[in-house]
């Protein structure tokens, strides 16, 4: 008989290795993997968000520039409202560092202004026997911080009894430089409130019909329909005409902000919504179910952090829509007025031929609308990538 | 006067073969046109162009304008300024539709028509027309249920009218009605006739009923006199079928995106060389966006333009001059005010109201301005700097009305608030209603130009200085009044008194309460304008007796008492700052080509009286093909 097995009672051959075994050599990790593994969810975007370099560079500058509205009035050389009667439509002064062949530091040369009475041009000649040398971490025009402090301490300030239009100045003598700097204050942050407002309204809509659907999905569907249809620009301009005048700048700013929230939230809503109708199946949602949870819980603790990082970087990608959208209504004469200062308002005073023609330098504040729109198209760009890490 | 005029044109015409247009020569070979001579009146206006230092030119060329809406046709209406009498140059009244006229006491007018004169479509122009026009229009029930225009009533009573002879009528009232004249004579005349061999097929006293019923269904009017009111209308070109006295007719019925104006064969005026008038054959005018006016003047597009134009882009306009063959005149307004801030003295809230209509609130927000930085910022310096009152080229001019409370004094300003009771102020230093609220001003703007929202900005420290805050609604123009009328509206901002170079003869109704345009008391005006039937009795001793003196200008029958009545109601109306004027005599820019010849290069630039470029006749200009 020549069984494998060993007679009925005999004990079994065999033997037991008692070398070390480790059930995952085969799949063996370096230390990064490791690191990798057990990465958190952020760490792991972080990581990816690092090797998009435009996203990146993106991300630093769009944090410096708010970082900049915080204390803008130190930053700008003059005062958003001073005006310089004297130097009206002044071109851009030219920063030098040497006079005569010496070093002397930053300074601009004087200026003298002549009417040309033919043409009815203002001419500004640098006067090179004058230097005027820059002041940094001087105290210069007077303001108030956030509206609340009187100070006068600024980053840079033109001599004593000279000026400094980096920029050149308006048709009333403004210098541009400042009040693009103060235009950012409005028009960078006008973006983030939209969002904010943008942003619940999608989550809390969106969801309630993802999560619920039926005749509240139904019904939520229609209204973005309906919304989507109708076109922003008079939509906007019945919203604004609304606005009474009396309100102070702030109100009418917030009031602005809330405007273009209130229209942008359908594509969010969307967006949330499907998600939902997709995740509200999965088992752990019956689970919570069981367990009693009410709908708001469900949806916001165990749904939406689910896909936040996707909401968050569809939210950056819309920013530019809002900044856009402020510049469009102000330009229009519809948003903002004076003497709040957004890009938008510094463009439209720019809208003339004789601008285009002679006073270019009023279309600078194109610049920074066009750089800090591209950066949050990039930022998002990044930011989507890196919201699904394992890709 | 007349027979001078006359004799040196009958001379030519004796000696000289006139010349035929270019234009027409298809027309006369084939006798669809007759000649000259025979398409001109018995006597024809005689422009004497070298008395004007000017040249008689050549026929031919298209001078392009660009209109900002197609409402602007009514610029032809204007700048051609063919009416029955008109202004010259020099702002005296001459006949020009007519041969002459005659008035006694201001009371009786009459008319004597040109013999052989006849409309652009050939047909003689006759007293039927004034018939027509007379009986079966403004006498009709239907087509005026509320009886004749305003303009035509001489203390509620209408004139008599009479056809002396085949080419003279007469209207004659027994109260003075000096204004009759100067209403013909406006940018947008009163009209006395109408071509009625043409509109007769459009009333139902001539017209085959069936054929008119047809028209009115086409038409989808309601009866015939939509159709009627639509066909006939003067001021506005828009039916290229009307036959027309002016010397361009259009070509083109709206809606459209341009409108040809082609030259009347059968035009009245002509050079001292006997040629017909207008030189110019066509004049094309292109729809566009009103902002890139003057763009397409700059960049040559246009042969004429003073519309859409205005004195911010003279830098750009002149820069022009080197790269395009056009040149750029300055010319000076003739507004009172170029800007004008009107309180509204029907204001709906009775706390403002009550401050508006007390003098010391309007005296402190008049001296409050600053009108010399203004000047310096917006005008280089070269607007003069006044209230809304009459410019120095009218012989009724007063240093007095254009400084009267136009001085730049804060501390009288601030004075004169305290006084008008508010003294109370808030931590801003803004100040407080005698409710409590804090005062803050609305002031109505249509945002048409930069100029008066840089000059708003520039108010708006002014007023700040002395407590008073300001906010501005931009909102549109054609709203204004209604809105205003309705109480809606707090201050508006507008252009000053529209006829700022007036003589003693000329209607001082701007000054008055008497129209409901006049933003800053329409229910007043309203009052007026409808015979006191709608709105309200002025209650200010000030405005009544403007009104009053109105209506004394109305009935008075010499210069001497007129001038007297101007005099009073001009320092009233300059004391009492009604509206607070800021500058005038500001500078308009006038581009043309450069070879169109005969272009004066001084001028004054207005709607009334100057008619724009009426009474300049831009008739007489000319391209000069050798230029």
């Amino acid at each position: 008989m020549n069984s494998p097995l060993p007679p009925p009672g005999a004990p079994l051959t065999h033997y037991v290795s008692t070398a070390p075994f480790d059930p995952y050599s085969v799949e063996a990790m370096t230390a990064g993997q490791a690191k990798v593994y057990q990465a958190s969810q952020l760490r792991l975007m972080w990581w990816k968000f690092k090797k998009h370099r435009v996203a990146l560079v993106s991300g630093i500058f769009l944090l410096a520039l708010y970082l900049m509205i915080a204390v803008a009035e130190f930053l700008a050389p003059y005062n958003l409202h001073t005006r310089n009667m004297d130097f009206i439509h002044a071109p851009p002064q030219r920063v030098r560092l040497f006079h005569d062949g010496q070093l002397v530091g930053p300074f601009v040369y004087g200026r003298t202004m002549q009417l040309d009475m033919d043409t009815l041009r203002r001419i500004y000649t640098d006067n090179t026997a004058d230097v005027q040398r820059l002041r940094f971490f001087c105290s210069g025009d007077p303001y108030k911080f956030w509206g609340l402090w009187e100070a006068d301490f600024h980053l840079v300030c033109p001599a004593e009894g000279g000026q400094f239009f980096a920029l050149g100045t308006d048709r009333l003598g403004r210098d541009v430089l400042s009040r693009i700097i103060y235009g950012a204050r409005i028009s960078l942050t006008i973006g983030l409130i939209g969002i904010a407002v943008s942003f619940t309204l999608g989550i809390v809509i969106g969801g309630l019909a993802g999560y619920h659907g039926g005749y509240l999905d139904l019904m939520v569907q229609r209204v973005i329909e309906v919304l989507q249809s109708i076109p922003s620009i008079p939509l906007w301009m019945a919203l604004a005409a609304i606005m009474p005048v009396s309100w102070s700048p702030i109100l009418v700013y917030l009031g602005i902000t809330v405007i273009l929230g209130l229209l942008d939230w359908t594509g969010l809503a969307r967006a949330v919504r499907s998600k939902l109708l997709a995740l509200r199946e999965e088992d752990y949602v019956l689970a919570a179910q069981l367990m009693g949870a009410k709908s708001s819980r469900i949806i916001g603790r165990h749904l939406v952090p689910g896909f936040m990082s996707h909401l968050i970087a569809s939210a950056t990608i819309s920013i530019p829509g809002m900044i856009l959208g402020e510049t469009a209504l102000s330009f229009l004469g519809l948003g903002l007025r004076p003497p709040i200062t957004s890009w938008g308002i510094l463009l439209t005073e720019a809208r003339s031929v004789s601008v285009i023609a002679f006073y270019p330098w009023l279309l600078y504040p194109m610049i920074p609308v066009i750089l800090v729109i591209l950066a949050f198209n990039f930022l998002g760009d990044g930011l989507r990538d890196a919201a699904d890490p394992y890709k | 006067m007349m027979a001078a005029t006359c004799l040196p044109a009958s001379l030519a015409r004796a000696t000289l073969a006139l010349q035929e247009p270019e234009f027409f020569k298809e027309k006369l070979a084939d006798g669809t046109l007759p000649p000259m001579t025979e398409r001109l009146p018995k006597v024809p206006r005689v422009i004497n162009l070298a008395a004007m230092d000017r040249k008689p030119g050549r026929y031919g060329g298209t001078a392009r304008m660009v209109i900002g809406s197609q409402k602007d046709t009514r610029l032809m209406t204007i700048n051609g300024y063919a009416r029955l009498v008109g202004f010259d140059e020099h702002l005296v009244l001459q006949p020009d539709i007519l041969e002459r006229f005659e008035q006694v006491e201001n009371r009786v007018y009459t008319f004597r028509l040109r013999e052989g004169h006849r409309w652009s479509d050939g047909h003689p122009f006759t007293v039927d027309d004034f018939v027509y026009y007379w009986e079966d229009v403004l006498n009709n029930k239907e087509m005026r249920p509320r009886g004749l225009p305003l303009d035509l009533l001489s203390d509620g009573k209408p004139p008599r009218f009479e056809v002396v002879d085949p080419l003279t009528v007469r209207y004659s009232w027994d109260v003075p009605n000096p204004d009759f004249l100067l209403r013909l004579a406006s940018p947008q005349p009163l009209t006395l006739a109408l071509p009625a061999h043409y509109m007769k097929q459009f009333h139902p006293k001539y017209a085959d009923p069936e054929a008119l019923k047809k028209i009115v269904e086409e038409e989808g009017e309601d009866d015939w006199t939509g159709v009627h009111i639509n066909r006939s209308r003067t001021y506005r070109p828009e039916n290229p079928d009307l036959p027309t006295l002016d010397p361009w007719r259009n070509l083109i019925a709206p809606p459209a995106e341009q409108f040809i104006f082609e030259r009347n064969a059968f035009f009245h005026r002509v050079d001292e060389t006997g040629q017909q008038l207008p030189y110019v054959d066509r004049v094309v005018l292109n729809v566009s966006a009103s902002g890139i006016i003057p763009a397409k003047a700059g960049a040559g597009e246009t042969d004429l333009q003073t519309s859409g134009l205005d004195f911010v882009d003279y830098t750009f306009l002149k820069d022009a001059e080197k790269r395009y063959k056009v040149q750029v005149r300055l010319w000076e307004r003739t507004q009172g005010s170029r800007i004008a801030l009107l309180p509204n003295l029907n204001c709906g809230d009775k706390v403002w109201r009550d401050l508006f209509r007390d003098v010391r609130v309007r005296r402190a927000m008049s001296v409050a301005i600053d009108r010399e930085e203004i000047n310096k910022a917006s005008f280089f310096g070269l607007a003069r700097e006044s209230a809304d009152t009459i410019l120095p080229q009218s012989p009724l001019f007063k240093p007095e009305y254009q400084h009267a409370w136009a001085q730049f004094d804060p501390d009288l300003a601030d004075k004169l608030l305290d006084e008008a009771g508010l003294s109370a102020r808030d931590d801003d230093g803004l100040r407080l209603l005698p409710d409590g609220r804090t005062a803050s001003l609305i002031v109505e703007s249509a945002g048409e130009s930069t100029l008066e929202t840089d000059v708003l900005e520039l108010v708006t420290d002014h007023w700040r200085q002395v407590g008073l805050k300001l906010h501005v609604r931009t909102s549109q123009r054609d709203v204004f009044r209604s809105r205003a009328l309705g109480g809606e509206i707090m201050v508006s901002v507008q252009q000053g008194i529209d006829n700022g170079i007036p003589t003693a003869d000329m209607s001082p109704s701007g000054l008055a309460p008497t129209g409901d345009e006049q933003l800053q008391w329409p229910v007043w005006g309203l009052h007026y304008l409808s015979a006191e039937q709608k709105g309200e009795a002025p209650d200010l001793p000030e405005a009544k007796r403007l009104v009053d003196l109105m209506r004394q200008w109305k009935r008075s029958s010499s210069t001497a008492e007129r001038e007297t009545i101007w005099t009073e109601m001009l320092s009233i109306y300059t004391d009492q700052v009604f509206s607070i004027g800021i500058v005038n005599g500001t500078l308009q820019p006038i581009v043309t080509a450069r070879n169109l010849t005969n272009v004066p290069e001084k001028g004054l630039y207005g709607f009334d009286p100057t008619a724009f470029l009426g009474v300049y006749l831009p008739d007489t200009f000319w391209f000069d093909g050798s230029a």
